[in-house]
């Protein structure tokens, strides 16, 4: 009897596990290979430009040698508060004075830069992520700003396009 | 044999039941920590700044100017023709056109457009051969004062300039079968204008097709001589920059050469209005 219930009780037999973790170390293994950590989180909304032929910036960022800025309307808040409806986005923050806090910013963040690095100023790119409604007046005062303090090289940033050949681009 | 079966026995299991749980845990964490669209963007640089008075400025013939201007309602005038902002696409032709009108001829010339220079290994040789000369003599002066050093570092830049040149010619002849070297005239440049209240996006776009078109012309020039598209010359030697091998070299040299036949001189001009 006992031989008999001992059968019936096993039920459908376990599927073997083992080789999951393998599977998902797999999975783990691709994404840290594919894809690049998030510096900041967005305080702005952007919708990104779009280009034919743009470059990859991903050396540059590993070298640090470029630093971001933000601009576009606020998530949260009133955008009236901002020049032209603009705020501007330094690393974490979104500075009350806009676009003329750049120069500060880029002193800080180069003199911040660890001790090897050797890059004279005109080596570090300074990127603007802008939202793709923001006037160019005030990309060219912070032009005018980095400038002056010797910063030359700077990025516009924008996505690949791709296959597409229309450029997205509001009509008035 | 024997012994080892006897080994396997003894030795304990771990527990790996937990091992998926871990891993799921590192996956989630990177899933949430990472995105997956690479950052691009076009590199430009501002120039430095010069003092000029407004007498000082001299005047670049308007036939080496491409002129584009974006309005602020992203409407584009390049030269004379309007474009309108679902037809941005065409402006990469008509750059390359701007290039390559007066690129074959030497008489009957585009008068509108900008004008070639060719070159050759003589001509430069005859150049440095010159500044070198010119070196010596003002070495060999009795009394070196100031002037005589200012002029000892002029000769001494342009016999750099003039070394780099020929290398250049050299290079071009050797691998085009050509005597001549094209080179357009050092004034050509794209001006971009824009206005205060011009989306990004339109500049963008317009940054785009100035960077398709130059682009397109270093790649057909680059499979002409070499074979090899100069965008992947450069993908190439972006990656593998700080080896510093003799192959990268090469690429090197052969990329300044492109870029020499066809320039990028692209001014953004500060909008006034």
């Amino acid at each position: 009897m006992s031989k008999f219930r001992k059968k019936g009780n096993s039920g459908p037999a376990a599927i073997n596990t083992s080789s999951l973790p393998d599977i998902v170390f797999m999975l783990l293994f691709f994404f840290m290979v594919a894809t690049t950590t998030k510096e900041v989180d967005p305080l702005v909304k952007i919708t990104n430009a779009e280009g034919a032929g743009v470059t990859d910036l991903t050396p540059f960022k590993q070298r640090s040698e470029i630093d971001f800025v933000y601009l576009g309307e606020p998530n949260h808040g009133d955008a009236n508060l901002f020049e032209k409806g603009i705020a501007v986005q330094y690393d974490g923050i979104l500075h009350p004075n806009g676009i003329h806090h750049i120069g500060q910013w880029k002193l800080e963040k180069f003199s911040s830069k660890p001790g090897d690095f050797t890059a004279p100023r005109e080596n570090v790119i300074t990127c603007f992520k802008a939202d793709a409604h923001v006037p160019m007046g005030i990309i060219f005062q912070a032009r005018d700003i980095l400038q002056d303090l010797e910063f030359y090289s700077i990025a516009y940033a924008a996505q690949e396009m791709g296959n597409k050949t229309e450029y997205d681009i509001r009509e008035q | 044999m024997l012994g080892s079966k006897r080994d396997r026995e003894d030795a304990p299991e771990i527990n790996a039941g937990s091992m998926a749980d871990i891993a799921f845990l590192l996956l989630i964490f990177f899933l949430v920590t990472t995105t997956m669209d690479q950052d691009t963007a076009y590199l430009r640089k501002i120039p430095k700044k010069v003092e000029t008075t407004q007498q000082q400025q001299s005047q670049v013939e308007e036939k080496n100017i491409y002129k584009i201007t974006i309005n602020s309602r992203q409407v584009i005038q390049a030269r004379d023709s309007i474009i309108q902002p679902d037809a941005i696409g065409t402006l990469n032709s008509r750059i390359k056109h701007f290039y390559l009108v007066n690129r074959d001829r030497k008489t009957n010339r585009d008068i509108d457009y900008p004008y070639y220079a060719f070159g050759s290994v003589e001509l430069y040789q005859n150049n440095l051969d010159n500044q070198i000369n010119r070196l010596e003599a003002l070495e060999n002066q009795e009394v070196i004062d100031d002037n005589t050093r200012r002029r000892i570092d002029q000769a001494l830049d342009a016999i750099g300039q003039w070394r780099k040149k020929l290398e250049m010619a050299k290079l071009y002849t050797r691998h085009s079968g050509k005597r001549e070297m094209p080179e357009i005239a050092f004034e050509a440049h794209i001006r971009l204008e824009s206005f205060l209240d011009t989306d990004y996006s339109a500049y963008v776009a317009v940054q785009s097709e100035v960077e398709k078109a130059i682009t397109e012309l270093r790649d057909e020039e680059s499979v002409q001589l070499f074979g090899v598209p100069y965008s992947r010359m450069n993908a190439l030697v972006q990656q593998r920059i700080a080896e510093n091998s003799p192959e990268v070299r090469m690429y090197q040299e052969r990329m300044e050469l492109i870029e020499t036949l066809f320039p990028l001189k692209l001014i953004e001009v500060k909008p006034k209005r």
